[in-house]
């Protein structure tokens, strides 16, 4: 691909994908109209397309004109510390909700969390229980995934995506759901550190699903070092 | 955008405020229609403009939609009314510029 160095360069200058990628179409474009140009000019179209490549500018050049304009450089290039320090447990509250909030929208069309409602039936009862353990099981890989994913696109060191697991693995978010007496249901979700007591008591409670949890959180990382390494 | 400190760094952005003064453009017509106009006296290479553009679109100078004309896609450019505005002060700039170094030069012709 023609853009291909300029991409590298410009991403690992901290300019933001969506700016490189505008950058690059309107690049393409430009140099379609030069080499059409070239070609009415008489040059053969191997000709006009190299001298078509010349007029639109070096790579160098190209870059040089995008890196100074700061003010396209992506958040996590500007201030990484804060994506990948801040957003990690805020990405995984939110992911959660998606989790625990169907569930309490379903609760809701039935009437099964209304005060006087009755007991809520078996199959919502199930439901619940293993949305609860797929949500404990899936929230932190895919926040991890997330900002994996974010450090990779944007060509970041790795040391962000580390800070931004390590953020999640202690932490540990959990939600848990609880049928009790009198009809009533208990849903939450929070995170605590892993060296407070509440925290360190559930996770033995169920530690082959944290163990789980953990290993999956762990993955993206591992698979970016891998990639990279295998890309030096 | 920032304020001009150095003699050359506000032309490209006056030359393109310009020349959308009359008719939106696209990129690769704006970069022709300043080399023609300065008889390519002001000719870099051509894809640095468009940094610029986008620059100029973002300080909400210029607004921009992408148009099929011809079978061909392309991004056009038209100034705005903060454009125009900015435009105006440039110009002014230039002027003051221009008349400054008038000033100079016939100077230094009398002293010759």
């Amino acid at each position: 691909m023609p853009f291909d160095n300029l991409a590298e360069t410009l991403l690992r200058g901290g300019i933001a994908p969506r700016h490189v990628r505008r950058y690059l179409a309107e690049l393409r474009e430009h140099l379609e109209d030069l080499t059409a140009q070239q070609c009415e000019a008489g040059h053969d179209p191997e000709d006009a397309a190299v001298r078509a490549r010349a007029r639109l500018g070096s790579d160098h050049e190209l870059a040089a004109a995008m890196l100074e304009q700061r003010q396209f450089r992506s958040w996590a290039a500007r201030a990484p510390w804060a994506v990948f320090m801040v957003f990690p447990p805020l990405a995984a509250i939110a992911i959660g909700m998606v989790f625990v909030g169907s569930l309490v929208l379903t609760g809701k069309y039935y009437d099964f969390l209304e005060k006087n409602a009755p007991p809520p039936p078996q199959w919502f009862q199930i439901l619940a229980t293993d949305v609860v353990a797929a949500a404990n099981l899936v929230i932190m890989p895919l926040a991890a995934t997330l900002f994996v994913a974010i450090a990779a696109r944007q060509r970041l060191k790795l040391i962000w995506p580390l800070v931004a697991t390590i953020m999640l693995l202690a932490l540990f978010i959990h939600s848990d759901v609880n049928f009790l007496p009198r009809n009533k249901v208990s849903l939450v979700m929070g995170f605590a550190p892993i060296f407070q007591a509440s925290a360190q008591k559930t996770m033995l409670e169920n530690w082959p699903l944290i163990a789980a949890q953990y290993l999956l959180t762990l993955i993206p990382l591992f698979w970016l070092a891998y990639r990279r390494r295998a890309q030096a | 955008m920032t304020d001009d400190n150095s003699f050359m760094s506000g032309l490209p952005e006056l030359a393109i405020l310009r020349l959308l003064q009359d008719r939106e453009m696209y990129g690769y017509e704006i970069v022709q229609a300043i080399a023609v106009r300065t008889g390519a006296t002001l000719s870099p290479g051509e894809g640095v403009i468009y940094p610029l553009l986008h620059a100029l679109e973002k300080s909400g100078a210029l607004k921009s939609r992408r148009k099929s004309v011809n079978g061909r896609s392309r991004v056009y450019y038209t100034q705005t009314a903060k454009g125009a505005r900015r435009l105006s002060a440039l110009t002014n700039r230039w002027s003051e510029l221009n008349g400054a170094v008038q000033a100079l030069m016939g100077g230094m012709l009398a002293v010759r």
